[in-house]
């Protein structure tokens, strides 16, 4: 398996002289098997190069897309409406999300190509759109891909992916706060509120249950939006800091981590320090950290 | 009265190393008055460095009012909404003002809709800590906004119409014509005409080449080409080509701005991210 970074950033894009090098857009990864077959993981502002990449590749053929979404925050969808593969005919784009919130999944995601917020609604797209609800703890099979979603600690609701292919597996785990201090509910939280018995046990089962999913993957893209000083200011968020992620990733015995979802105020000097810091704190612990950057590949596996 | 953009690109925001002279930010640009009334036209990514801006002055105090024009509700046009800081501090005073988008549905639903619980945590325009108001207006008439006088007309785009302003204070007037397209390109519509007459600064939508434009017809968007005609017809003073593509390269803008200055007396510069500058 190869993996590929289209945007890195999280909350929205932030283009100019500070994020040259690591990169200014947001959300979107793809995974791509030795024989070519991919799925793309959130459909982020990343996703416009992504689909100008795909749509040279597919040379005006239509061809099937696999979106997987963790959630449908805006910066996990707002490439979207700018994939150029949906606009050749005969393209098929099967979406896959966690249904977060009242509305039917094909109305959220379509409701952000509605007239008011975009020139083309869904439905006039040319390619045509499948929406599949995912729940964490059912495994689905994409192609060549076994699909294992996890239940994330993120507002509203979020869902990470284990993805097994080629005889290796890669995690993306975003967007998440981390399992102590805040349980992320279906309402809005203006601070941290006070944690009820039932929410202790909720947070340690949601933990416990990606550490058991994180066993045996050989790459883990973590949420690492925050500093450890930014998350004590914002731990009510929805988002992790990267020592957080390796705490979790040296549980599951996980021996290389990505950081990901970078906040979009760290410049690209600042970046270089979080790179340096942690990837001596990693090798401390025999954890290899990579801190992803735009255009980033990485071969999974030993093949 | 001065001026600055803050965001210029058009649809979507670019980032990376071709994007860098002109910026990569989507639509926002800010007026300031002499005697320091400020006025906002758009909340594209652009409005997030102009938060960083405001957040160091009045507006971190929570003592900050500021009025927001809205073209319209194209994402390119609000998408820095969610993270526009100001509105995170209690205590200051944003008033958005905007045409409502379609007929039954009112500017105010449209931005709740922005922030509904699924597309962002802030779960609604009442967990703003500041005090926001949000007014629709039919465009054809004048705006109350202190320190400036504003004039409005809706022109076409598309599916869709937007607002277009006239901005006037201290004896300057800036238009403000983006996200356009006219029936046709050599008969700008009269009322563009009349909001461009005799302003100091036009600033046009330019986001087509002309190869693109002669692609795109009834996408909404106009060439270079057609901000030169309304400035000479309109004797504006100074053409800001505005809304570049995202497709359009550093480079490739100073080519259009090479090109469409040879075509007119009217000096025309593209609006880039960067200083404040006299009108
Ligand atoms: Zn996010
Ligand atoms: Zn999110
Ligand atoms: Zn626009």
């Amino acid at each position: 398996m190869q993996i590929t970074f289209w945007g890195v950033r999280g909350s929205y894009p932030v283009p100019g002289a500070a994020t040259v090098r690591y990169g200014g857009q947001t959300s979107c990864v793809e995974v791509r098997t030795a024989a070519g077959e991919c799925v793309i993981v959130d459909a982020g502002t990343g996703m416009r190069q992504l689909g100008n990449k795909l749509a040279r590749e597919a040379n005006g053929q239509p061809s099937q897309y696999h979106v997987l979404l963790s959630h449908v925050h805006w910066d996990h969808i707002q490439g979207l409406p700018f994939f150029s593969p949906a606009y050749i005919p005969g393209t098929r784009i099967s979406v896959y999300a966690l249904l977060t919130a009242a509305d039917e999944l094909n109305q959220v995601i379509g409701g952000i190509t509605r007239h008011e917020f975009f020139p083309m609604p869904l439905e006039a797209v040319p390619a045509a759109f499948d929406f599949h609800q995912v729940e964490p703890g059912v495994d689905f099979v994409v192609g060549g891909f076994h699909i294992t979603p996890i239940a994330l600690n993120h507002p509203f609701g979020s869902v990470g992916y284990r993805i097994d292919a080629d005889g290796s597996s890669v995690a993306y785990v975003a967007d998440t706060a981390p399992f102590d201090k805040v349980l992320h509910k279906q309402h809005f939280l203006a601070g941290p509120e006070p944690l009820s018995a039932d929410d202790q046990v909720a947070l340690t089962a949601m933990r416990d249950a990606l550490v058991a999913r994180l066993r045996g993957v050989d790459t883990v893209i973590y949420d690492t939006h925050f500093l450890p000083d930014e998350y004590e200011r914002f731990p009510h968020y929805g988002h992790s800091t990267p020592d957080q992620a390796l705490v979790i990733c040296q549980e599951a015995g996980v021996r290389r981590l990505v950081l990901y979802h970078h906040a979009p105020g760290h410049s690209d000097e600042q970046m270089d320090q979080v790179a340096a810091t942690y990837l001596a704190k990693g090798a401390a612990i025999g954890i290899e950290v990579l801190t992803s950057f735009e255009g980033m590949s990485l071969p999974i596996g030993a093949g | 009265m001065k001026i600055r953009f803050w965001g210029v690109r058009g649809s979507f925001a670019m980032s990376g190393r071709d994007f860098l002279r002109y910026g990569g930010n989507t639509c926002s640009v800010e007026l300031l008055a002499n005697d320091g009334h400020r006025l906002l036209v758009d909340l594209g990514t652009g409005a997030t460095e102009f938060a960083k801006h405001l957040m160091g002055a009045e507006f971190g105090k929570g003592q900050g009012k500021l009025p927001i024009l809205l073209t319209h509700t194209h994402l390119d046009h609000i998408q820095g909404l969610p993270f526009f800081t100001p509105f995170f501090i209690k205590g200051n005073e944003i008033r958005i003002m905007g045409a409502d988008p379609i007929s039954g549905l009112s500017l105010e639903a449209t931005l709740q809709n922005q922030l509904a619980p699924h597309y962002s945590p802030l779960n609604g325009l009442e967990n703003l800590a500041a005090g926001v108001t949000i007014s629709s207006f039919v465009p054809g008439g004048t705006l109350n906004v202190p320190g400036f006088t504003v004039q409005t007309a809706a022109v076409p785009h598309g599916s869709m119409w937007t607002t277009a302003f006239r901005i006037s204070a201290d004896g300057k007037t800036v238009t403000f014509l983006s996200d356009v397209e006219y029936p046709s390109l050599d008969e700008p519509l009269p009322q563009a005409l009349a909001l461009a007459q005799d302003a100091d600064l036009l600033i046009h939508d330019a986001m087509h080449s002309d190869l693109d434009y002669e692609m795109r017809r009834g996408w909404g968007h106009s060439p270079a080409r057609a901000g030169v005609i309304v400035a000479e017809r309109a004797h504006a003073k100074r053409l800001a080509l505005f809304h570049h593509s995202p497709d359009a390269t550093d480079d490739m803008i100073d080519e259009v701005v090479v090109r469409t200055s040879g075509e007119t007396n009217v000096p025309v510069f593209a609006a880039a991210e960067g200083a404040y500058l006299d009108v």
